[in-house]
């Protein structure tokens, strides 16, 4: 990736874009993981998970590209919970299942420590 | 080249622009939706593209049925789709190839991928301006001196046939199943009967139409079933199945041949044309690398033709034994 980036003078400032970026996104990705974990319905809760989904999709495809692999691949992890949790039997039940609200928990917390140093 | 990249991201389309903008020759366009491009590419003074990068998973219409919409351009019937996605998207990805893409790149890309990627599909573009080029001066020749546009090994495209792709995407698919698991894959080939007779006596249109017709009829027979299939060239169709499905190649071809045997195929002057097709072996993917796995595809396509010159040597066999008799 370094000699990418060497190759690429451009690409550290998509990835400053990305990190900027990134402080949104997280804070969506929280707020929508409260409302489903808070929602009364199915669908309350289906819809914020398809939500968090695709933010972690768009974080899985690009991180990786701009040196940010290893958060790539825990937003990719998160992606798989949510898609085999919409995918299962408790789908239509009114209940974010606790694991993947935790990984969720701690995805965000992740976000964090990287626009913190981002910003440092 | 001129590129036209489809993506929801931001992100992804700045990637792009830095990527595509290394490789020198290419000029690359934007959009953020599937609408977004439409518009662009339907616009009356809209630059032609060369090649498309569409990512699948977009809000509202996807990168799959923009593949469909933009195929009903007729500019863009066959121009060469890279579908850009990420790993966990693999039952997409076969719809995408069922719809009409040529290759995918999975995402996050580096920049290497990405450019030997596009450079392969340059070189689509290049073999396809050349074919063009051909055509058109072939087409000012006077009709007596005009040459067979169509080769018989020529794999030439099949135009809205369900599940019917371009070889080059066939074998792009075939190189990418490589990464999953190839438990339940198999690939099988049918080779029409006779081929080389259809090809001398038919003009190209006709040879075409027949090519198309029986790539329908086998498409019908294989309905219900997951597969993708290509037209390899010579009268073969080359099919490769995920689903765990193996067929029994004999019944199969039989139910083509009754099919083929019920409808009616004519050429130009009116007669009755009859293709028939073998099958070869149904050989399975499993435990292949990508060095192997296009063997294997190699391996049930020649078996299908081997099939079908043996039927031919079998019927003149019997009528030497009619004269000896």
């Amino acid at each position: 990736m370094t000699a990418a980036f060497d190759m690429l003078p451009g690409l550290q400032r998509v990835r400053d874009r990305f990190i900027a970026l990134l402080k949104d996104r997280q804070l969506l990705i929280a707020r929508h993981t409260l409302a489903a974990w808070d929602g009364v319905t199915a669908q309350e809760v289906n819809e914020n998970l398809h939500a968090v989904q695709h933010i972690l999709h768009q974080i899985a495809g690009s991180a990786g590209s701009i040196g940010l692999a290893e958060l790539g691949e825990q937003a990719q992890e998160c992606e798989m919970l949510i898609n085999s949790h919409l995918e299962s039997a408790h789908v239509d039940k009114p209940r974010c299942p606790e694991h993947v609200a935790a990984a969720l928990g701690q995805f965000v917390a992740e976000c964090q420590v990287l626009t913190d140093a981002a910003a440092a | 080249m001129r590129i036209l990249a489809v993506d929801d991201d931001p992100i992804i389309q700045e990637i792009l622009e830095q990527f595509v903008g290394a490789f020198g020759d290419h000029d690359l366009a934007t959009a953020g939706s599937a609408a977004e491009a439409l518009e662009l590419l339907r616009a009356p003074a809209a630059p032609v593209f060369d090649c498309f990068l569409f990512d699948i998973q977009m809000p509202e219409v996807s990168g799959i049925e923009l593949i469909r919409q933009v195929r009903e351009i007729a500019l863009y019937s066959d121009t060469p789709v890279l579908m850009l996605t990420a790993m966990s998207d693999k039952p997409y990805v076969d719809a995408a190839f069922a719809a009409g893409a040529t290759d995918y790149v999975t995402k996050p890309f580096e920049v290497t991928e990405l450019h030997g990627r596009l450079k392969l599909l340059e070189n689509l573009v290049e073999a396809r301006q050349m074919q063009t080029r051909k055509i058109f001066a072939a087409a000012g020749l006077s009709a007596q001196k005009q040459p067979r546009q169509i080769e018989l090994h020529e794999p030439i495209s099949i135009y809205d046939v369900d599940n019917v792709i371009e070889f080059t995407a066939l074998e792009n698919y075939v190189a990418q199943l490589t990464r999953g698991k190839l438990f339940g894959s198999s690939t099988f080939a049918f080779t029409i009967r006779n081929i080389e007779s259809f090809h001398e006596h038919l003009s190209a249109f006709e040879y075409c139409s027949l090519v198309s017709d029986v790539a329908e009829m086998i498409s019908d027979t294989l309905a219900n079933r997951q597969f993708l299939m290509a037209y390899a060239g010579s009268g073969t169709f080359v099919c490769v199945t995920e689903s765990g499905w193996r067929p029994k190649m004999s019944a199969l071809m039989d139910a083509i041949n009754l099919n083929l045997a019920r409808s009616e195929l004519y050429n130009n002057a009116g007669q009755r044309l009859e293709p028939r097709v073998c099958a070869g072996e149904c050989l399975r993917l499993i435990w292949k690398n990508s060095d192997t796995i296009m063997e294997t595809v190699s391996a049930a396509h020649m078996s299908a033709e081997a099939a079908s010159e043996a039927y031919e040597r079998r019927l003149t066999d019997y009528w030497d034994m009619e004269k000896r008799a």
